[in-house]
């Protein structure tokens, strides 16, 4: 605007000094949002996007990469071996996904509210989830133990079972163990999670529904759980992508066994790519698991999804 | 009326009576020895400063805390135990405690769904309400959707819809702006008119003390300070806080000393109140006279000297802020044609039977 500018200097001069700041304001937003974006782009977009770029060669240890197209994912389909393990992991997803958020909620309504020893019972629920998943893998491993472990000699001991039981030694005893051993040691982590929700209701609403006649399983049903829907669906999402990937619990303790039944999906991965070293393969399988979680994940917020009340 | 009747089924309502009633938090006494009696039908307030346990007192009737000592009847029947839910009661919370993630008809509802009642009778009874708080266009809305006023309309909607012999208000009407409190007050007490129920309800503000109630209860520190109407408690006080809490402006209080058989105010005479006993030479009191009751003295009569400091006009009264003798303040009200330019000096007294006298315990001498 030329002509305007010299008849309203006043008018025209004012906002420009302004713009120039809220540019320069733009600038350093960007400045400050720099180190999570370098972190985010350094220690996942570069890796994602080479895993897509191996998963299209056939990639040996050594010797040159070849580019093959998608070559990798149409042997995918055929491959039984992935969807078993696929399969096992979904198996094993639900059950601890169960396992966990059913014991996180009783232990959450257990010490949600402040009593008398609550903060001790909140740390001893918490305290196995600061242990590394190997360091448990390892313990329960030892535990499960049929001749130096715990588990089979005090069953003898206490006169449960005449002779030594490996639970390892057959599918259901294994899966459940390595399940329970998830749920002791994750619990906790989705304790917090749930309590923190269960804390942010206020007293009110449940004082409300009590002169409604509300019984407590009522309470619970029609005014708890809907309320603390926000945190369930993070501690819902968290399991489920955490239990897609499990790998240590099965590689420590079972190895996969008893016979190669307990591979999950990242097991399976982890065998092509550094076992067999098919690293192009390795990482079509990853690709192929990242877009699984995905959907999983887009579909869990959609159920969850929050239907626009504000309190 | 008859639009009521839809909602509620038959009408009963209860008194509600407290025997001796304390509470005790850990090893605090917040409430001591109350005894009440309110009649059914009534619209009892309880309101005093807050802290005074007028909310403690509220939530014991409702059965959200338990009673340390005494009892508490409903109806006549001994609910010093019961559930909540068996109270025959329903209330209506401070943040309305509406629940966000259910529609308005299921906020309303809700109480009906919980006790298995057919959704026809529910959807039935919670139209009724609606229409009596103009909700109905709102009634698939759900609270965070609403104004503040609307959602107060709910929750009183929803204990509508309970039916029940006893509402409890717990200050519903301090989250509302000025405006929306004194409409809503008014909704309120039309409400009370065509339900017939009792009602019991909690403020810290006298004035919807005074505009609600048949009678109310004012508390300090967890005691009862004095039960009676509105105009019992605005006439004839039984003490300092209560003559200072009932009433605005205030009431005001003018330390005095009995000298040469007559009440005086920094030395000047004021007419004989006319006590049952004479007070000794020389007893210190304080006397208190609202400002509605002073009035500009004829000459020769007794009478203070008042210097006019400032004024509020109010459109139909003014009020006359003023120093009487050494230093007291005093508030006045006076018509148009009293000077109230500051500086100004005015004889001011009052008729007889207006001036109450009280010792120096705080305590009504009549």
């Amino acid at each position: 605007m030329p002509d305007t500018s010299s008849k309203a200097p006043a008018a025209v001069a004012t906002p420009r000094p302004r713009r120039r700041r809220r540019r320069s304001a733009d600038w350093e937003g960007l400045l400050y949002v720099l180190p999570a974006a370098a972190l985010v782009i350094v220690f996942f977009m570069i890796p994602l996007g080479m895993t897509i770029w191996m998963s299209l060669h056939k990639w040996p240890l050594m010797g040159k990469p070849r580019w093959i197209g998608l070559d990798n994912y149409s042997r995918l389909l055929g491959d039984s071996d992935f969807w078993n393990a696929l399969g096992f992991t979904v198996q094993y997803t639900l059950a601890a996904t169960a396992g966990l958020l059913g014991v996180a909620l009783i232990l959450a309504l257990m010490v949600e509210r402040p009593a008398r020893g609550v903060a001790f019972y909140r740390t001893a629920y918490f305290l196995p989830v600061v242990t590394g998943f190997a360091s448990a893998s390892l313990l329960w491993a030892w535990l499960s133990n049929v001749d130096s472990g715990l588990f089979s000699p005090l069953a003898q001991t206490i006169g449960l079972t005449s002779e030594p039981v490996n639970i390892l030694a057959t599918f259901g005893p294994a899966f459940w163990s390595v399940t329970i051993m998830v749920v002791w040691k994750m619990a906790g982590f989705h304790m917090v999670i749930l309590m923190s929700g269960l804390q942010s209701i206020p007293a009110d609403y449940i004082e409300a529904a009590r002169i409604d006649g509300a019984k407590a399983h009522q309470r619970f049903r029609y005014i708890t759980l809907p309320l603390v829907r926000r945190p369930f669906a993070l501690a819902l999402i968290l399991c489920v992508s955490g239990s897609m990937l499990a790998f240590d619990q099965f590689y420590i303790i079972l190895s996969g066994g008893p016979q190669n039944q307990t591979v999950t999906a990242v097991y399976h991965i982890f065998n092509e790519s550094f076992v067999s070293f098919r690293l192009g393969y390795g990482a079509a399988l990853s690709v192929v698991l990242l877009a699984i979680l995905l959907v999983l994940s887009a579909i869990q917020l959609r159920l969850l999804r929050d239907r626009g009340e504000t309190r | 009326m008859t639009r009521m009747d839809n909602v509620l089924g038959e009408r009963r309502t209860s008194g509600v009576s407290l025997e001796a009633v304390s509470k005790w938090f850990g090893n605090v006494k917040v409430l001591h020895d109350i005894d009440l009696d309110i009649q059914s039908g009534e619209f009892v307030v309880f309101v005093g400063p807050s802290g005074c346990g007028k909310s403690t007192l509220l939530r014991l009737i409702a059965g959200l805390e338990e009673v340390t000592e005494g009892e508490i009847r409903i109806g006549g029947r001994d609910v010093t135990d019961a559930d909540p839910s068996n109270r025959g009661i329903a209330m209506v919370f401070q943040t309305y405690a509406l629940y966000p993630h259910m529609s308005v008809a299921e906020n309303m509802g809700f109480g009906l769904k919980v006790a298995g009642r057919p959704k026809q009778e529910i959807a039935g009874k919670v139209a009724a309400a609606a229409d009596v708080l103009r909700l109905t266009d709102y009634l698939d809305r759900r609270p965070g959707q609403l104004s503040g006023g609307q959602r107060q309309r709910v929750a009183i909607g929803r204990a509508i819809v309970r039916d029940p012999d006893v509402f409890l208000f717990d200050e519903p009407l301090s989250n509302l702006d000025a405006e929306l409190r004194v409409e809503m007050r008014i909704e309120i007490a039309r409400l009370h008119q065509s339900l017939g129920n009792t009602m019991i309800y909690v403020t810290h503000d006298q004035t919807e003390a005074m505009t609600l109630a048949d009678k109310i209860v004012v508390l300090r520190g967890g005691r009862i300070e004095q039960v009676g109407s509105p105009t019992t408690l605005y006439d004839d006080p039984d003490n300092l806080f209560v003559a200072g809490f009932i009433g605005s402006p205030k009431m005001n209080f003018l330390p005095a000393e009995v000298r040469e058989g007559a009440i005086r105010v920094g030395g000047h005479p004021l007419p004989d109140p006319g006590l049952a006993a004479r007070l000794a030479e020389g007893t210190r009191l304080q006397v208190g006279i609202r400002p509605e009751h002073l009035r500009p003295a004829e000459p020769g009569e007794p009478a203070m000297p008042l210097t006019a400091q400032f004024a509020e006009f109010l459109g139909g009264t003014t009020y006359l802020y003023g120093i009487v003798g050494e230093g007291l303040d005093c508030v006045m009200e006076v018509d148009r044609s009293v000077d109230t330019k500051q500086g100004n000096q005015l004889n001011v007294t009052a008729a007889p039977d207006d001036i109450r006298c009280f010792g120096e315990d705080g305590l009504r001498i009549r």
